[in-house]
């Protein structure tokens, strides 16, 4: 018997006035896999992460995260059932320093928590910037730091938008390997990413949407024979 | 330098308490009323310099302080410190009431909507003449008491720097400070934003409500334009930016500064005081947004603790 | 409660209301172009008006100029003067956080009062115009009011032709639509906040000019219409220029007809209360405004 997926979007739709930004969406993850969602910009990608992390209110169909609605909850309320996220515009705390960035988002032990925010820091090599404000890093650097914050709530599900822009060639390698290495753990991590070495070299199922609408669901080799979305990017 | 800094502190604290042994009344008097300003600046410090949602009406707290422990004084016969409590005591049941809806707006819709209940506050008072003395004041009958209250008024200075303190310092406090940083993102990272402003909020409002009621009984007199003064929430605000907001020491700075120069310089030119004061804040906002310790703290790096 | 409300009450009371938020609407469009066009909200807005009501009373007391020609000499005047604050102190926070235009514009707005104290002292002042009422069936209309509202509206209207139609109307619009998109296609922002502010304070002048053969004239008097005018902006939804219109007009009436119930001192209250419930439960404005 098949265990149930741990995520399941049925039939979502998000409307912003007459832009039917997501289109009756369904998606299913299993656990302990990392699956690409692709398409053109304005495809609708932002918006379906925001409809399952509970900041937009989808307007039709629902979202269940292992196995309870989720739709409708506020973000917090996701967040604490094991869905971390990062987002396409970086979000830091620009006057929290790098470390407080971190140790702010968790809960429980005061120590343990440090010790893990200075071990993840010197993963993606800020160590040496830990009291530094996270307003005065680079932009690649705020990318690596709010990709370990969502490390630091230990979700089961993980949602990253665009995690590879900006970060260099050789981080760009080790952020990869901390990916698979999450996977390897038992995480489930959904990815939008327009490099598609990146997509394709991650992922075991990858999403297409085009206008707010799934068009395909494959793997990365299948996808990219499918005709379908050969079309969506290079026009009609 | 932390040591030294300690020391100082427990010494001026120690300095501050045989003060009134050896001081005259003005000097008691002007003492309580800067012990005032800081608990009133501080106070502003923590839902604004904290959570970054711009309080533009906090003096109803204080004027709902004042009137509520006026009540009780003159009307029912209770001692000024019970009343002055259960000045914030009002003040904190107001704060809840309007915060859930009026922090759920943001920027300057949120400012602006504590102005506006700042009115209201002000409107009803005057409206229920039979409990509050209407437009014409509430008398106070009681003899003097300014040692006292200097002591209640610096508790209170003293109370909420401890509390922000205890916040800024902690992890706890940080939490706080992610709705003024970025609210969507401590959302996304599970932190119930709506919980925590409502609690700063409610920090906020208790201690100027105290010292409403403590500045009720100590002046003797309050009328609604009085308590429920825009001034005094600009004053508290220009205060709190000008040491620097969202620091501890911060608003305690530039209180001591601003009130030491209004009751020294200023108070000698009545005439133009609303021009100089207008001035310094155009000075403050254009030149110095992030306030004396705001500088200090990005220029060499000091931690927000200072 | 012994107080019989007639119809004739009623509809005087509506009419009233109608004659009052006319000079609102005015007021306020200018408010709300600052809003919309900066994201500021300028508390010295109600300052600027007060200083046009002394424009009047001074050409009308010394030169003996007539009130409603003295439009003519306060609205370029509010016009130089608001230039000039945009220039010098305003354009600095334009992108600041909402606590650094409050404020500024506060100080200013402190500023100016005291120095009108010091100019033309405390004292209450009025412009002995046009006394006494046209008559209309059981309605009686203060000659002043009908006339005041004749010019608010008449200028709210051209205000709004102008935003509709001229070029640097249409210029202005596209920048409170989005600052970005204005300046990609060409438009000097930093003129056409110079312009907006500028014109903004004409319009206040205007409604102060015409509030001063109805009002006593003194230093504070401004900050009520700051006020309301924010009122009748969030009314109205921000940026939304027609709104204000509207905005202002229903103000005029909620004001006039809790009025009949209430004492006046509460009815300011309700114009309050009526913008935190607003704010509350249409936060983009009655009317509709566009969401940030
Ligand atoms: N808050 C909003 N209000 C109105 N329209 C919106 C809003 N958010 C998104 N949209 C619209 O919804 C559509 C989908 O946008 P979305 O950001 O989800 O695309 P995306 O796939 O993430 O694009 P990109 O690859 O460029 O990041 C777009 O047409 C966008 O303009
Ligand atoms: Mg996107």
């Amino acid at each position: 018997m098949q265990t149930r997926p741990i995520l399941e979007v049925s039939g979502v739709t998000k409307r912003f006035g007459g832009v039917t930004a997501v289109n009756r969406c369904s998606l299913s993850l299993a656990r302990g896999k990392i699956y690409g969602l692709i398409g053109p910009n304005g495809s609708g990608k932002t918006t379906l992460f925001n409809c399952i992390t509970g900041l937009e209110r989808r307007d039709e169909g629902e979202v269940r995260f292992k196995g309870g609605r989720i739709d409708g909850l506020k973000p917090h309320q996701v967040a604490r059932r094991g869905i971390g996220r990062t987002f396409q515009i970086i979000r830091v705390f620009p006057e929290l320093t790098a470390l407080e960035n971190l140790l702010v988002v968790t809960q429980g032990p005061f120590e343990a928590a440090r010790r893990r925010a200075e071990e993840l820091l010197r993963f993606v090599t800020l160590d040496r910037l830990q009291n530094e404000y996270a307003g005065n890093l680079s932009y690649g650097q705020q990318k690596l730091l709010e990709f370990v914050r969502v490390l630091m709530t230990d979700p089961e599900l993980i949602l990253l938008d665009e995690p590879a822009a900006g970060v260099n060639p050789t981080l760009l390698n080790e952020l990869l390997a901390a990916i698979t290495g999450l996977r390897d753990q038992g995480k489930t991590i959904l990815i939008v990413e327009h490099d598609m070495k990146v997509v394709m070299g991650l992922s075991e199922t990858i999403f297409v949407l085009d206008y707010g609408e799934k068009i395909a669901e494959g793997p990365p080799g299948v996808i990219q024979a499918d005709a379908r979305v050969i079309e969506a990017y290079f026009g009609r | 330098m932390k040591r030294a800094f300690q020391v100082g502190l427990a010494v001026l604290l120690f300095g501050l308490a045989l003060y009134p042994t050896m001081a005259s009344g003005y000097g008691i008097r002007f003492m309580l009323q800067l012990f005032m300003w800081v608990a009133l600046a501080q106070s502003w410090n923590l839902i604004s310099g904290l959570t970054g949602y711009v309080s533009f009406g906090h003096v109803a707290f204080f004027g709902t302080g004042a009137y509520a422990a006026g009540i009780l004084v003159t009307t029912h016969g209770w001692h000024w410190v019970p009343a002055s409590l259960a000045g914030g005591v009002a003040a904190v049941i107001l704060a809840l009431l309007i915060g859930y809806p009026c922090l759920r707006l943001k920027g300057p819709y949120f400012a602006i909507s504590m102005l506006g209940l700042n009115e209201v506050m002000r409107v009803l008072v005057s409206y229920f003449e039979g409990l509050t003395g209407g437009g014409s004041g509430l008398s106070f009958p009681t003899q003097p008491a300014s040692v006292q209250i200097y002591y209640a008024m610096a508790l209170s200075a003293l109370a909420v720097t401890g509390a922000a303190y205890f916040i800024i310092t902690s992890r706890f406090g940080l939490k706080f400070m992610t709705i003024r940083e970025d609210e969507v993102a401590a959302e996304a990272m599970g932190i119930d934003t709506a919980r925590y402003k409502l609690g700063a909020f409610v920090l906020s409002a208790f201690v100027p409500g105290v010292v409403g009621g403590l500045f009720a009984r100590d002046t003797g007199y309050i009328e609604p334009i009085s308590v429920f003064a825009l001034i005094i929430t600009i004053t508290m605000i220009v205060m709190a930016l000008f040491g620097g907001k969202g620091t501890v020491w911060g608003p305690v700075l530039g209180a001591v500064t601003l009130f030491v120069l209004q009751e020294l310089v200023w108070a000698r030119f009545l005439f133009f005081y609303q021009i100089l004061f207008g001035a310094i804040i155009v000075v403050v906002v254009l030149l110095m947004p992030r306030g004396i310790l705001g500088v200090l703290q990005q220029r060499y790096h000091l931690p927000r603790t200072i | 409660m012994n107080v019989v409300i007639t119809p004739a009450m009623v509809g005087q009371v509506v009419i009233s209301g109608l004659l009052a938020g006319a000079l609102y609407s005015l007021v306020a469009l200018g408010l709300a172009l600052i809003f919309g066009v900066m994201r500021v909200i300028n508390i010295a807005h109600g300052t600027i008006l007060m200083l046009g009501a002394y424009t009047t009373f001074w050409s009308f007391h010394i030169l003996g100029l007539n009130p409603y020609l003295s439009l003519l000499v306060s609205m370029p005047l509010m016009f130089l003067l608001g230039v000039l604050l945009q220039r010098t102190f305003v354009r600095r926070v334009v992108d600041a956080p909402e606590l650094s235009s409050l404020l500024l514009t506060f100080g200013i707005s402190i500023a100016l009062v005291n120095m009108a104290q010091l100019a033309f002292t405390s004292d209450l002042r009025s412009v002995e115009f046009l006394t006494g009422a046209f008559l209309l069936g059981p309605f009686a209309f203060s000659k002043s009011r009908v006339i005041s509202f004749a010019f608010a509206v008449t200028l709210s209207l051209f205000a709004f032709w102008f935003l509709q139609r001229t070029k640097l109307g249409k210029a202005i619009r596209a920048t409170s639509q989005s600052r970005e998109v204005a300046m990609v296609c060409g438009i000097n922002v930093q003129r056409i906040h110079l312009y907006s502010f500028g014109i903004a304070s004409a319009l206040s002048a205007a409604g102060g000019s015409l509030v001063a053969v109805m009002v006593a004239i003194q230093p504070e008097m401004g900050q009520v219409y700051t006020f309301k005018s924010f009122l009748v902006i969030v009314l109205g939804g921000a940026g939304n220029y027609p709104g204000a219109l509207l905005g202002g007009m229903l103000l005029g009436l909620v004001e006039q007809l809790s009025s009949l119930f209430l004492t006046t001192q509460v009815s300011e209250a309700v114009a309050y209360l009526l913008l935190v419930l607003v704010l509350l439960l249409r936060p983009t404005g009655l009317l509709g405004g566009r969401s940030t």
